[in-house]
């Protein structure tokens, strides 16, 4: 019995010991970023944390904040909401970062802004994009990129104007980002007085989609509409063009239907699919073309609309604590508000509409692979490249 | 013998009372909180494998049941998940009837096996029923209470009273039953004590208290979805971990177990709190799984029932074979 | 009718890819009746493997079936040799530590190779991918038809060898009664090892045979342990004819399930069965014949 007590004892005094230590930087403004660097969404998490580097040693370069070093604290949510949850008490109690930034799975980034708010430390977030973490009036969070119901907005205006479709199949994989995209979008096309015949989920990570398939394949929709993280996109493609599906045209919804895996996995199947994308290299913003061409030479990778996010994110975050009164909370959340700034992901304001409060308004816009290249086809104005349409499947799957 | 370790017992609580008066860091009594309900949950497996013989794979669904329990009590009953705290408890019991019904005429892998495929139907259904759980979309509520120090001490209070309850009913009747039941069920029932009453006996005290557990989860993380909550490798099968590595069948084993892991955990995952190199949190996964196999491999009985063996080493005794007569 | 047709195909032809890695537990499971944990993940090393020979030597996955199963081979003996032998020699309260190991190994697999690959999605391109032929309007996907012809394949070799061989037979025997087995010569270590190799040769042929058509990361593992589980329960623990029909069960069940309830329960269908098959016909299929 004596061995348990010493023993105990042993570990409590340890315990007792492990008090926090001083900040290892004096002078310098620490800002907190969480993204997923390990898990299924790690690939992401890299991208965004490459861009924020990238900007990071930019801002510094150019002076910092007002002479003083910009810091950013990154933790790795996991891509699970309960550690992210515990990634941004740490970053706030232990390391007392002045405000939280990154977000990219939804759920993590609801996490997180429940506690952001309860704190009362603003967050930016830069992809999470379920419309309720806007919706929730909560003061201190803001988002830069648009919410999942817009991401087919560019798809909207494409069916109206083009396509011209009677029915839509929806296919979502069950996850917060596809189940709230899946409802968004329905709501959509019940406006545009679409008929939905489909709106199914499934199981992320799946061999056989055949099933769902063959039930479109059924119902013979004119559009349809995927949402999916990853490579369900690729299987998806793959066993569509296996079972000769026909629509007038395949939409992403994003994410995985951007990746470059996606078309290294489908190869011909991702022909002339669309997808609905948030930001694009070439799109007229200042500084675009150039953070894409900078960030392939530096990284050795290609990048895309959450790169750009984080980038972006990275200036909001030095702009707003630049002309913050001080570095305490309310005074950065009271910056934060007042933002009114061109990035290379768009301009960013910060108002309120629909039901959502801090939130970014920007449009999206429509993507299309076309011979193995991701092409910006729509809205025609800031379009790179002519879209494909109508399109013959089996000459293209030939 | 009962005197000094009612006295240790109690210094300990002490101990853990004061420590969050002293420890000021949120971030600290944030491992501790979950430590503590790690405490409970181990516990609770423990009861019903390392005591009554029952490997369960799936104490995930007493967990997922007793957190969505209080986070339905926001949502559909508009009333404070704080009530989910006395709900968690008997739906979990609930659920472990079901289970129990199904799995205890299973013996062995089966049982294992069973009752990992239960708990997984538990959270696939819970993806798919979005009117009751709001699915993938998951169930956040804004926690009552800012400070930490209300949750430490409630976490606090459930292990305690999660560790002796289980104490109490191991040094009853009923512990010796449980024991018996794991040595030799046969032979248990041919003296007369019925396998599946003691069984399910010992499924509801272990469900009771890990869906108090879930609940409590539910009102002080804010946010919970089915693949948190009814998580195999996360839930089920770090309960599993805690409870074996600070030593199955013991009282004080899962207490141990519960700091050991949660601390490992988080020490790797944020690099020795800073003080380690950067490489060390990339790796922090593969560190664990190393040390699970280590652990396994050598300290088959956990940390608590290993302990004459660790002692040995530390002392530099050599460790006495087994059997051996004589002084 | 159409549908529940090209339903039922696509059930058969994935049934296929199923079997071959529920050979590998039911082998495991029925000689030593350890729960292993981490087939998903050696599966997972041989798609690894697989993917290395094609990215770098241009080899096709097909001729990789002739090193990756090796490679598992060795590499399952080898776990079983120095990791979880010497667990049976322990005396421990729950002797259930053998599954706990099996997830520590699956762990420190998976985050190995995320250390070396990283998280990435890695495919392989192969000319046969999507090659389907048509019979009338219904689709038949050929890369699973030649895994589907593999695993039959595959399953008379194994069964012919636990059937005819000396040592087929004494895997038998060990799985019977390891005393007993010991007592007549047999050495039961040996022979262990050699099952869990044999064992982790099917998954990596498994494995091999999915890449062309599926994609590959390190946590691709964990899904299939849990089909090969139900897969093993179905078709009886050992009976190497049961995997077969125990994969093609699971896979036209999902299929239809899938189509006529719901695709987000394709997964709960495989576990509902699992559960009922453990009450109501604890012995599997096997239990139904004399095989």
């Amino acid at each position: 019995m004596k061995k348990y007590f010493g023993c105990v004892l042993i570990l409590t005094l340890a315990l007792f010991v492990l008090v926090p230590s001083v900040a290892l930087c004096q002078g310098s403004i620490k800002v907190g970023i969480i993204l997923p660097a390990t898990g299924e969404k790690a690939k992401f998490g890299e991208i965004e944390k490459k861009s924020f580097e990238m900007a990071l040693e930019e801002i510094n370069a150019a002076g910092g904040i007002n002479g003083k070093k910009l810091e950013f604290l990154y933790e790795d949510d996991t891509g699970r909401p309960d550690v992210a949850r515990s990634a941004a008490e740490k970053l706030l109690t232990k390391d007392e970062v002045v405000m939280l930034g990154g977000g990219y799975g939804s759920s993590e980034t609801f996490a997180i802004a429940g506690v952001a708010q309860q704190n009362r430390v603003p967050f930016l977030v830069n992809t999470g994009s379920d419309n309720k973490i806007t919706e929730m009036k909560w003061d201190y969070v803001f988002r830069l990129n648009q919410p999942v119901s817009a991401y087919p907005e560019a798809l909207e205006s494409f069916m109206t104007d083009v396509v011209k479709p009677q029915s839509v199949a929806i296919l979502y994989e069950n996850t917060n980002f596809g189940s709230s995209g899946s409802k968004e979008f329905q709501q959509s096309c019940e406006k545009l007085k679409l008929k939905v015949v489909m709106n199914e989920g499934y199981q992320s990570g799946g061999v056989d989609f055949k099933p769902l398939l063959v039930q479109v394949k059924q119902r013979n929709p004119d559009v349809v509409y995927m949402i999916s993280y990853l490579m369900d996109a690729s299987l998806l493609m793959k066993q569509s063009m296996e079972l000769k599906l026909s629509p007038k045209i395949f939409v992403g919804g994003g994410a995985g239907f951007t990746l470059p895996e996606f078309v290294q996995n489908a190869d011909k199947a991702a022909n002339m699919v669309y997808s609905a994308t948030l930001w694009y290299q070439t799109l007229p913003y200042p500084g675009a073309k150039e953070y894409y061409d900078k960030f392939v030479a530096r990284n050795n990778m290609p990048t895309e609309y959450h790169g750009a996010e984080a980038y972006s994110s990275a200036y909001v975050i030095a702009d707003a604590l630049k002309r913050a009164k001080s570095s305490a909370p309310d005074d950065v959340r009271e910056s934060l508000t007042k933002t009114d700034m061109m990035t290379v992901f768009g301009p960013v304001k910060f108002v309120a509409y629909d039901k959502m409060t801090n939130q970014n308004k920007l449009p999206t816009y429509l993507v299309q692979w076309i011979d193995g290249k991701l092409e910006l086809v729509w809205p025609k104005e800031t379009a790179a490249k002519p879209y494909v349409y109508p399109i013959d499947w089996q000459k293209v799957w030939k | 013998m009962k005197k000094r370790s009612t006295l240790i017992a109690l210094g300990l609580f002490a101990l853990f009372a004061v420590f969050p008066l002293v420890e000021g860091s949120d971030y600290y009594r944030h491992i501790f909180i979950i430590a503590l309900m790690w405490v409970v949950i181990g516990s609770s497996w423990n009861l019903l494998a390392g005591y009554t013989g029952q490997i369960s794979f799936g104490h995930a669904i007493f967990f997922g049941v007793g957190a969505y329990s209080a986070g339905i009590c926001t949502t559909k009953l508009g009333i404070s998940a704080w009530w989910g705290m006395l709900l968690g408890g008997p739906m979990a019991m609930l659920s472990g009837l079901f289970l129990g019904w199904i799995c205890f005429r299973l013996r062995g892998s089966y049982f294992n096996l069973a009752t990992l495929a239960i708990a997984e139907v538990f959270r696939l259904v819970a993806i798919y029923w979005r009117n009751l759980t709001e699915g993938m979309q998951g169930i956040l509520i804004i926690t009552t209470f800012r400070s930490k120090l209300p949750y430490y001490f409630l976490a606090l209070g459930l292990a305690a009273l999660c560790v002796f309850s289980i104490s109490w009913i191991m040094k009853s009747k009923w512990g010796f039953y449980f024991i018996a039941i794991r040595e030799d069920q046969d032979a248990a029932e041919a003296l007369g004590i019925s396998s599946f009453r003691y069984k399910s006996l010992s499924l509801m005290v272990s469900s009771f208290f890990t869906g108090l557990a879930g609940a409590f989860y539910m009102n002080y993380m804010g946010f919970i979805d089915p693949e948190v909550v009814f998580s195999l490798y996360f839930i089920s099968i770090m309960a599993i971990l805690v409870a074996m590595i600070g030593g199955a069948g013991t009282i004080w084993g899962p207490p141990v177990g519960a700091f050991i892991m949660v601390l490992l955990q988080e020490l790797f995952r944020s690099s020795f709190f800073g003080y380690a190199p950067k490489w060390v949190s990339d790796a922090h996964a593969l560190a664990f799984g190393l040390l699970v196999i280590l652990a396994i491999r050598y300290m088959a009985n956990g940390v608590v029932g290993d302990f004459p063996k660790i002692l040995n080493l530390w002392t530099r005794k050599k460790p006495m074979p087994s059997g051996a007569g004589g002084d | 009718m159409e549908m529940f047709i090209q339903t039922l195909v696509a059930g058969i032809l994935i049934g296929g890819v199923y079997a071959l890695i529920g050979l590998g537990m039911t082998l495991i499971m029925g000689v030593m009746r350890i729960i292993n944990l981490a087939h998903g993940q050696l599966m997972m090393v041989a798609m690894y493997i697989t993917f290395v020979f094609y990215e770098f030597l241009g080899l096709d996955p097909y001729y990789c079936l002739l090193i990756a199963p090796p490679a598992l081979f060795l590499l399952g003996a080898a776990i079983q040799k120095y990791l979880l032998d010497p667990l049976l020699k322990i005396d421990s309260i729950i002797p259930q530590n053998q599954i706990l190991m099996t997830v520590g190994i699956g762990m420190v697999l998976t985050e190995t190779i995320r250390f070396i690959f990283h998280s990435d999605y890695k495919s392989v391109k192969t000319s046969y991918s999507s090659a389907t032929f048509m019979i009338g309007s219904i689709s038949w996907n050929v890369p699973m038809l030649v895994a589907f012809g593999l695993a039959v394949l595959i399953t008379a070799g194994l069964f012919f060898f636990l059937l005819k061989t000396d040592t087929g037979k004494s895997v038998r025997a060990t799985a019977q009664n390891k005393d007993a087995a010991m007592i007549l010569g047999i050495n039961a270590e040996w022979i262990t090892q050699l099952t869990y190799g044999l064992g982790a040769a099917m998954a990596a042929a498994g494995g091999t045979l999915l890449l062309p058509i599926y994609y590959l990361f390190p946590d691709v593992g964990g899904p299939f342990t849990l089909k090969a589980f139900i897969i093993t329960v179905l078709g009886g623990m050992g009976s190497t004819v049961g995997a077969i029909f125990g994969g093609l069960v699971l896979g036209v069940a999902e299929s239809l399930g899938a189509t006529y309830i719901s695709m987000a329960l394709k997964d709960a269908v495989g576990m509902v069965i699992f559960v009922l098959v453990l009450v109501f016909l604890p012995g599997g299929l096997k239990a139904l014949t004399k095989v």
